[in-house]
């Protein structure tokens, strides 16, 4: 049942694409990262949507503005580098230690439940960095669960918007 | 003692710490127009103080349903995040009681967030922290030994903000300054100190969040937000910033970061789940950010700039008085008790410093342990086997300020071993009393029985040159001791000359007696009424020396034809519209004061020069007195026609008159002594005497005011001479 859905579906997106060619159809999420109380400057984090492979597809939110700190997001950074399209308009306030941040975040539904992964990279100024503060595969489940960080990030929750 | 630690360490702090303090405080003052910039915008809305979280919250719940989170900022400008009805990211400044929008946040000025790294960190990072931290925390220790030393000058805190007495211009505004801006700056580095420390972890800050217990979380009773306890005490002005809950389960709550703890709210009971209050620590951090941004307060940033700027100031101000101090001070190789040779100098102005300097570097180079330092130094010297006094005289005969108690020391010290001496004394012919210091001082050890003399004593004239080489010369033969003094010997030759063209004279009618000159210098010239024009008659090491007085912008001098006189000679003998060369020598002692309630002039001969141009320059209309002796009335009327022209404008509110060889045959000093009282008054309320002439006339002049004003007043002349209310300039 699934199968065929996803069979209309790609159908759909297809004749949908070929009606438009540029746009794809996406949704708004709100994403909540919680941070844990670690003592210093402001994190530097960025969420990326990554294939199965682990490769970046496209950048979905950066927190922290100074692009003078993106080379501490060190593996992002190889791939912001080469996209810097479009990316200030998703940029938003670095977070520090303890608080939360509340971004809207745009997912191509088409990516969804479809292998895709959530990347979230973080960096502090001295600290450490993490590669995968975290990571999640991009499902319905996940956009409804909350999923604990490993890093600086206590945890991330999503909601529809 | 004392002082000098203080004063050792003051200049220790700041030679080790000028550089990145530089640095800091250019990019502070840039930092502190941050917080002025942004109070200025229009974001403050009127009400915010009266607001309570009950009211504002469901307001702007409802007119913004996607909002995630309200703060407060330094400038009072309240701000909400969220999304709005179309999912657009919401993020405006809004009116807390209408929840209208105002406006929307810039994005950081990437200058400001540039400056401020710098400013922080140097762009070096961890490094670069540690550095500047460190930095606040000697400029802290700069303020306190900064303190120390001026109540040490001020003897005593209560003498603190009692006047300065001034020295230069470096000195002089580097403590005023320093009186107005020390708590701003200490403040600044105080507060930047417990910052670094707080980064650094040294002072914990540690965060804490509320601990909530999702067990215990209750549904009910149901409250609508408005009704909720906490809301309606907590007024907005209290908020840093409120985090709404995330959904509308109940196990999603409100965090307000209150300005003194956080708490946790249900969002449904309006309940308190949790709350953790800061530590004191934290508290101390944000107050010290408030005090080292000036965040909080649009006055105080200026204040901070101010300060900031300041701190240039005295960078600037505090190596500039450094380094004259090094200038004046004497290096010393060997110790005194080591030397076997010991130059000991009188000198007045340093013109003798520099030949005793050429003997003692010439001595160095020979490799002999040589030692210079001033007679009033003298003291035993129990390796010593030569000793060379090098002296001027000064006024009539006196012994220059730095050698006056040498009689009696070398009367207390006796040496115990047998030394040599030799006495070169300088001078010149032009005056009387040629090096009688100098004869006084040789004839004093002559008596010694510890001194056997070397050479007989030796003059030299003018700075002469080879009058001292002569004296070289006959030391080095007697002590057998090679001394090349002359390449030692700079500033022999006249430097930096300008060039002057003569544009009137009287010397064609005046052809004994006084006359008067007029040059006119560069355009530009740096010269003021009080400066001495040096000039150089034989275009040699001869200089001549001739006080200024400045009108019109011409220099003018007054001068008396000496018999075969060598500057004066050569004066009287200038056409207008010849050139010379000369330099201006400043003489900032004897400038007429900025401000003073009254100004009382002395002069006798040709001293009035610098007096008629003071009064020409008072435009203010400072009250001033001239008191001016002549030998005879015709030398008077010289100046007559100009002195009135002054007094009828109010410049020069009277003239007195003395003449020594005509009329009453009165002295400058007998008008004093009829005015006694209303001079001493004068003093007393604060005037300023200037005395210029011969040193015979200061002498009379001084000793006359001694007595009036220890008689009236019961103080000695010393007194307003300390507090810079009597000036001379005699010759």
């Amino acid at each position: 049942m699934s199968k065929i859905s996803s069979i209309v579906f790609f159908v759909l997106a297809l004749t949908f694409a070929g009606a438009s060619a540029s746009f794809a159809q996406t949704t708004k999420y709100k994403c909540m990262i919680q941070m844990t109380n670690y003592m210093g400057e402001g994190a530097y984090i960025s969420i990326s949507l990554v294939d199965s492979k682990g490769a970046y597809e496209k950048t979905l939110y950066v927190l922290g503005s100074d692009k003078k700190w993106y080379k501490t997001l060190k593996e992002w950074n190889k791939f912001y580098l080469k996209n810097q399209a479009g990316v200030s308009a998703i940029t938003g306030a670095s977070v520090t230690g303890g608080d939360r941040s509340v971004n809207v975040i745009e997912i191509e539904n088409s990516k969804i439940n479809t292998g895709y992964k959530l990347r979230f990279e973080s960096a502090v100024e001295d600290k450490a960095y993490n590669v995968k503060d975290l990571e999640i595969p991009l499902t319905t489940e996940t956009l409804s669960a909350k999923s604990e960080g490993t890093g600086y990030i206590r945890y991330v929750r999503f909601s529809a918007n | 003692m004392t002082i000098s630690v203080w004063r050792y360490s003051h200049l220790a702090l700041a030679v080790s710490s000028f550089l990145l303090l530089t640095l800091a405080s250019v990019t502070g003052i840039i930092l502190a127009f941050q917080p002025v910039a942004e109070k200025i915008k229009p974001y403050r809305a009127d009400s915010f103080n009266k607001v309570s979280l009950a009211y504002t919250l469901p307001v702007l719940r409802q007119t913004y349903p996607g909002i995630t989170e309200l703060s407060v900022d330094a400038n009072h400008f309240v701000q909400v995040k969220g999304t709005d009805a179309e999912g657009k990211k919401l993020l405006a400044y809004v009116d807390p009681q209408t929840g209208k929008i105002i406006g929307t946040p810039g994005k950081q000025s990437e200058f400001f967030q540039w400056v401020t790294a710098l400013h922080r960190s140097l762009f070096l990072h961890e490094a670069g922290r540690f550095f500047i931290g460190l930095t606040a925390f000697l400029l802290m220790l700069i303020t306190v030994s900064g303190t120390i030393l001026i109540i040490q000058r001020q003897r005593g805190l209560k003498r603190f903000f009692t006047r300065i007495a001034r020295d230069n211009f470096a000195q002089y505004y580097h403590v005023v300054l320093g009186r107005l801006s020390l708590i701003p700056i200490f403040i600044v580095a105080l507060s930047g100190t417990y910052l670094s420390l707080a980064r650094f972890g040294l002072i914990e800050t540690p965060k804490q969040s509320p601990k909530i217990d999702f067990d215990a979380i209750r549904s009910k009773p149901e409250k609508k937000a408005a009704d909720f306890a906490i809301f309606k005490e907590t007024k907005l002005s209290d908020v840093e910033s409120v985090e709404f809950p995330f959904s509308e389960d109940v196990e999603d709550y409100y965090t307000l970061k209150l300005k003194a703890r956080e708490v946790a709210v249900n969002q449904v009971t309006g309940e308190i789940l949790a709350e953790v209050k800061y530590p004191v620590s934290v508290m101390l951090t944000n107050l010290s950010l408030d005090l080292h941004t000036g965040r909080a307060s649009g006055i105080w940033a200026v204040v901070l700039a101010v300060a900031s700027a300041n701190i240039l100031f005295f960078i600037y101000s505090g190596f500039a008085i450094t380094l004259k101090r090094r200038a004046n001070r004497t290096k010393n190789k060997y110790k005194a008790g080591e030397s076997n040779i010991i130059i000991l100098v009188g000198s007045e102005n340093g013109n003798t410093f520099g030949f005793a300097q050429a003997i003692h570097q010439s001595l160095l180079k020979a490799g002999e342990k040589s030692h210079i330092t001033e007679l009033n130094n003298y003291t035993v010297f129990p390796e010593a086997k030569h000793l060379i006094v090098a002296t001027a005289t000064y006024g009539l005969g006196d012994p220059p300020t730095n050698a006056t108690k040498f009689a009696a020391l070398v009367k207390k010290h006796p040496q115990q071993n047998p030394v040599h001496y030799s006495v070169l004394g300088f001078g010149s012919h032009a005056y009387p009393d040629f090096c009688k210091f100098a004869y006084e001082v040789n004839s004093l050890l002559s008596h010694q029985e510890w001194a056997s003399p070397l050479t007989d004593i030796h003059t030299v004239n003018d700075r002469s040159p080879q009058e001292f080489s002569l004296w070289a010369e006959a030391w080095s033969q007697q002590a057998g001791i090679p001394l090349n003094v002359l390449p030692q010997l700079q500033n022999t030759q006249p430097k930096d000359l300008d060039t002057f063209t003569v544009t009137a004279t009287t010397s064609a009618t005046r052809t004994d007696g006084t006359f008067t000159i007029q040059l006119q210098g560069k355009r530009r010239l740096r010269v003021n009424s009080g400066d001495l024009l040096a000039i150089y008659p034989m275009n040699d090491h001869r200089e001549r020396l001739y006080s200024i007085g400045l009108i019109a912008g011409q220099v003018n001098l007054s001068v008396r034809l000496q018999p075969d006189g060598l500057g004066s000679g050569f004066l009287h003998r200038l056409k207008v519209g010849e050139k010379i060369s000369a330099r201006i020598v400043e003489n900032k002692h004897f400038y007429f004061p900025q401000e003073a309630k009254e100004v009382i002039l002395i002069s006798n001969g040709t001293g009035i020069a610098p007096f008629l141009g003071m009064i020409s320059q008072n435009t203010n209309k400072t009250p001033c007195r001239l008191y001016c002796g002549f030998r005879q009335r015709s030398s008077f009327e010289m100046y007559e026609s100009l002195l009135l022209e002054n007094h009828a404008s109010g410049q020069l509110s009277s003239i007195h008159t003395a003449f020594s060889r005509e009329g009453e045959k009165q002295y400058v000093s007998d008008l004093i002594e009829r005015d006694a009282g209303l001079i001493s008054a004068a003093l007393e309320a604060g005037s300023v005497l200037m005395i210029c002439g011969s040193l015979a006339m200061q002498k009379d002049v001084m000793e006359l005011l001694e007595t009036i004003c220890s008689k009236k007043a019961g103080k000695s002349i010393s007194y307003y001479q300390s507090h810079n209310q009597v000036l001379s300039d005699c010759y």
